[in-house]
Parts: structure tokens; C-alpha cells; sequence
């Protein structure tokens, strides 16, 4: 994760269980400009799947997916 | 509307309505009785929610396009054609419904609403009204599995440190989450969540079931969402997995559709008999304590504890006993809410509803009946085997201030097993 990217979202879904964290991402896709970069922080490690294949089948981007501790931490990118 | 799509819907519902679909929007006497049945009519009060309602649209479309009197004298016979504004109401009240099929249990003829709102939802799809969310949700389980190998990394290091938890909680250095196991008797199909896995390992561990689990969760957007074959594909990740690792029996997780799409709804989706017979989770534990297999402490859990039916389990899977009978082997507190079984007030989660955020304030609405019961029971402690209603419930328990612990019925068993790490257990699990 580079520390320059602009976070246009952060969204804390620390708790959330799974498939909430996708849903809350996918919920607030459409807050941040096409490009625009939304920050989420999970802690159900069934995020780390969920959300990328949330990604992959809309057609939008995870930058990057990273655990930190018992968190995990996405970075995901707007395409359309 | 244009004529390609009017031919598309008409199609969708020459094929959707069978027989005993048109015979419910025949018989509907429109006595109302299903209006005090419903939830969401009661909480809200709105026409729109009121069973009967929801199945005259689609009688009305019906009557347009396949009833000779309301083909040619529409206004007479109230046929409507699917309009922009009919579709709009059709929309609310489809993907609003729980599924919960309390109405039908009190309709004198048994009309199965939610049964003719999936022809709704086959209209809706068809006309390109298909609720997003879930659709996103169905597809991203899809691509899971299509994919499989590009997430294996991820869930087998989450694997690993749900095997670590569960270490700490039975102090068994040789438990863990048993992964892709060929040979095991059971796979449990649990959640995607850690929450749905850590308390099913110890318990499979302490049972000495020979168990594993695979890459795909329970969960079916594609149920809720309305597609068949969607609802079909993801059911058949784990259907393949099972066949793979040559397993006995498929165990499911605390999750009312869960069940419900494997046990009765996979065969007709795929036209093949199902090769494995299908439990509940709780199924198994009842059995498992029962038989002495696992050991429970009456007088570990504190509190007056009650049990919510979910719908899906309980009037719609005929899962009464098993859960209550696990309840009452943690504590001698137990209270039943009224009513129950087969009565049991639906706590307006279901159906996919808590992931669509359009209809949260009807969702919260119609949570009245279970928030008056949960308060008229007293208790402090409620267990509940359905992710959706523990959602909702959460959210109702916050909202009016109810004060409750919403628990999971095998996090309860685990905190009252006499276990060297039991409350560290029970507060992981919580
Ligand atoms: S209770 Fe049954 S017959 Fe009466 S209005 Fe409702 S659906 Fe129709
Ligand atoms: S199935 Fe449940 S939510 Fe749907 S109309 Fe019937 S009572 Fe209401």
C-alpha cells in the first residue's frame, strides 16, 4: 500500500460479519468518484475473500488487501 | 413497454406459472385474513405489505396476457399491464418480503405468497429490476467459485488462525479447522465468517467427528435475488466439493435459507438427487450432547435465556425441537417467546432484506411484534440460529434499548462446555 495514495472513503467495518463488510463496500461504491479510492478496515478474515471477489465481479479494483494484526485493510478503487 | 421485453416478461411467467400457482390467484377469497399474519403489514400498516396485495399484481399481469375476459376487457376485469408504476410497487413489495410464510400458515387455503412472489422476482429480473445488491452478492459467490485458486491463500492462513482459537479454547494441541479432508464423513458448509466456524470446530473436535470443510460458504444471494440458476451454481460449489472428498453427510450452518436451499430446493434446481443426506448443524449437536458425545455445564450461561424460531428453520424446515432441546441442556432458565414454532413471529430480517438498504426502514418497523415479545418474555439471553435475524435482531436490540445478549445457539454450547479455555471461548465467539 503506498502512503500517498488519496483516500476518497474511509469505512470502518470493524465487527461487521461476513458478507456485511462486501456489502457495506458495495453500498458505498457509488459515494466516491469514478478512480475514487475507498479505505476499508475488516476484521471477519472472510472479507479478505469476499471483497476482492466482489471486486472482480463488478468490475471495480482492490488496489491492495492487507492484514495488519486481526485487521484487514483494503484499499478499492472505483473503475465504472 | 416495448414489445421485445412484454414478449420477455410474458414468457417469464407462461413458464413460472404452473399449476399450483395459478390456482392460488384463483382462490384467494381476499378475506384479509393473511394482513394480521404479516409482520410488515402490522408494523408498518402500509396496503402495499399486506400479503394478498403483493400477490394481486401479479394476478393482475396474469389476468392481461393468459385470461381470455382480462385479455379483452382488462379495465373490467382487473387486469393491469406491467407498467413502469405497477413494476415499482411489485419491486417494494417482492424483495421487501421476508419469505417467512407466516400468512400462508394462517391463509384458510394455504396460499403460498412467497412461492408466487418468486414468479415477482422472475419479472422483475426479466424487466432488468432485480435488486442490485443482491445480485452483486449472488455473483461475487459465483466468481468465488469459478475461482477458487485465487483465494485458497487467504482462507486457508484464515483457516489456520480460527485452529489456533479453537486450540486455546479446548487446550487439545491436535484440534484444528480440518480443510479439503478426503475421506471425512462430514463437510460442514459453514459462513463465510469466522464467527460460523470457530464454535462448529470445537464442537466437531470435542465430538471426535471425523469432519472437514471446503472453500465455500452456505449463503445463497441467488435464493434471495430470485435466480434459480444463480441459486443453483452456488449451492453447486459445495455440492461438487462434497462429491470430491467422498463425504457421507453435509451439515449446515446457523443459517435458516442455508437449509432450506439444501434440503429442499438444490434437487429441483439441479434435477439430481441429492447424493448426501443433509443436517443442521444443530441436528448434530442435539445428538451430539444427547448421546454424551460432547459434555454441556448446566449453570455456565447466566440469565433468563429465550429462542427465536427463524423462520427458515423453524415453520418453513420443521426444526422445533433440536434447538430448544439444546437451550435447555445449557440452562434450566429457559423461557419460551409467544408465540412459537410454528406460530413464531418473523423478526423481519429474512430474505436478503438486512443487505438492501432501501428497505431498512420498513425492516425496523416491522421488527414491533419481535421486539414485544422479546420484552414480554423477560429474558436476557436470546438464542438464535439464523444470521439474517441475528442481524435484525441486533439491530432491534440497540434501536429499543432491549439491553439483550443475541447469541448464536453453538456459541452457547461451547460457553457452557467445561473447557480449560471456555471464557476465553465463549468471549472469542461472542
Ligand atoms: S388469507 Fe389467503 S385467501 Fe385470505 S386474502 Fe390472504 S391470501 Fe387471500
Ligand atoms: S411471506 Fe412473510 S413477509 Fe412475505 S407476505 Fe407473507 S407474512 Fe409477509
Amino acid at each position: 500500500m503506498s502512503d500517498e495514495t488519496k483516500v476518497d472513503l474511509e469505512l470502518d467495518l470493524k465487527g461487521l460479519l461476513c458478507p456485511l463488510p462486501m456489502v457495506k463496500v458495495s453500498q458505498n461504491i457509488n459515494n466516491v468518484p469514478v478512480g475514487g479510492i475507498i479505505r476499508a478496515v475488516a476484521t471477519d478474515p472472510g472479507a479478505m475473500a469476499d471483497i476482492p471477489a466482489w471486486a472482480q465481479s463488478t468490475g471495480n479494483e482492490v488496489v491492495s488487501a492487507d492484514k495488519q494484526g486481526s485487521e484487514f485493510v483494503f484499499l478499492v478503487k472505483r473503475v465504472k | 413497454m416495448e414489445k421485445v421485453q412484454l414478449e420477455t416478461l410474458t414468457g417469464v411467467i407462461d413458464k413460472k406459472m404452473n399449476r399450483q400457482l395459478k390456482q392460488y390467484i384463483d382462490i384467494c377469497a381476499r378475506c384479509a385474513i393473511c394482513k394480521d399474519a404479516c409482520h410488515q403489514y402490522v408494523g408498518t400498516g402500509d396496503f402495499k405489505y399486506l400479503p394478498a396485495r403483493r400477490a394481486e399484481l401479479i394476478r393482475q399481469i396474469y389476468k392481461r396476457y393468459f385470461d381470455k375476459a382480462g385479455r379483452f376487457m382488462p379495465a373490467l376485469y382487473e387486469a393491469r399491464e406491467p407498467d413502469d408504476n405497477l413494476l415499482d410497487e411489485l419491486y417494494d413489495s417482492t424483495y421487501a418480503c421476508t419469505g417467512c410464510r407466516r400468512c400462508m400458515y394462517y391463509c384458510p387455503f394455504s396460499i403460498d405468497t412467497a412461492w408466487i412472489l418468486s414468479v415477482a422476482k422472475a419479472i422483475l429480473i426479466a424487466a432488468g429490476r432485480g435488486n442490485e445488491m443482491l445480485g452483486q452478492l449472488a455473483d461475487a459467490a459465483i466468481f468465488k467459485g469459478d475461482n477458487a485458486a485465487m483465494f485458497e491463500g487467504v482462507m486457508l492462513s484464515g483457516f489456520d488462525d480460527i485452529s489456533e482459537e479453537v486450540r486455546a479454547i479446548t487446550g487439545d494441541p491436535e484440534h484444528r479447522v480440518h480443510v479439503n479432508k478426503e475421506g471425512a464423513d462430514v463437510l460442514y458448509v459453514a459462513l463465510a465468517g469466522a464467527h460460523s466456524i470457530r464454535p462448529a470446530a470445537v464442537i466437531f473436535e470435542e465430538a471426535g467427528e471425523n469432519w472437514t470443510i471446503s472453500m465455500f460458504e452456505a449463503a445463497n444471494y441467488g435464493f434471495f435475488y430470485g435466480d434459480t440458476e444463480k441459486a443453483r451454481l452456488i449451492t453447486k460449489r459445495y455440492i461438487d466439493e462434497a462429491k470430491r472428498l467422498g463425504v457421507k453427510e453435509i451439515v449446515v450452518p446457523e443459517c435458516g435459507h442455508a437449509y432450506r436451499v439444501a434440503e429442499f430446493f438444490y434437487e429441483a434446481w439441479s434435477k439430481e438427487p441429492m447424493p448426501f443426506k443433509v443436517t443442521h448443524i444443530l441436528e448434530k449437536v442435539d445428538d451430539y450432547i444427547k448421546s454424551g458425545r460432547i459434555t454441556v455445564d448446566k449453570g455456565l450461561i447466566e440469565g433468563k435465556v429465550t429462542y427465536h424460531d427463524p423462520c427458515q428453520l423453524g415453520r418453513n424446515g420443521g426444526k422445533f425441537e433440536q434447538p430448544r432441546d439444546i437451550v435447555k441442556a445449557v440452562t434450566d432458565n429457559f423461557v419460551d417467546l409467544t408465540p412459537n414454532r410454528a406460530e413464531q413471529w418473523c423478526c423481519g430480517g429474512g430474505g436478503g432484506i438486512v443487505a438492501m438498504e432501501e428497505f431498512k426502514d420498513v425492516r425496523l418497523k416491522s421488527g414491533a411484534k419481535k421486539v414485544e415479545q422479546l420484552k414480554a418474555s423477560g429474558a436476557s439471553v436470546l438464542a438464535c440460529p439464523c444470521e439474517n435475524c441475528r442481524l435484525q435482531i441486533e439491530e432491534l436490540n440497540e434501536v429499543h434499548e432491549l439491553g439483550m445478549e443475541i447469541w448464536q445457539v453453538i456459541d452457547l454450547v461451547v460457553a457452557a462446555m467445561p473447557l480449560p479455555g471456555n471464557q476465553k471461548g465463549a468471549e472469542a465467539t461472542e
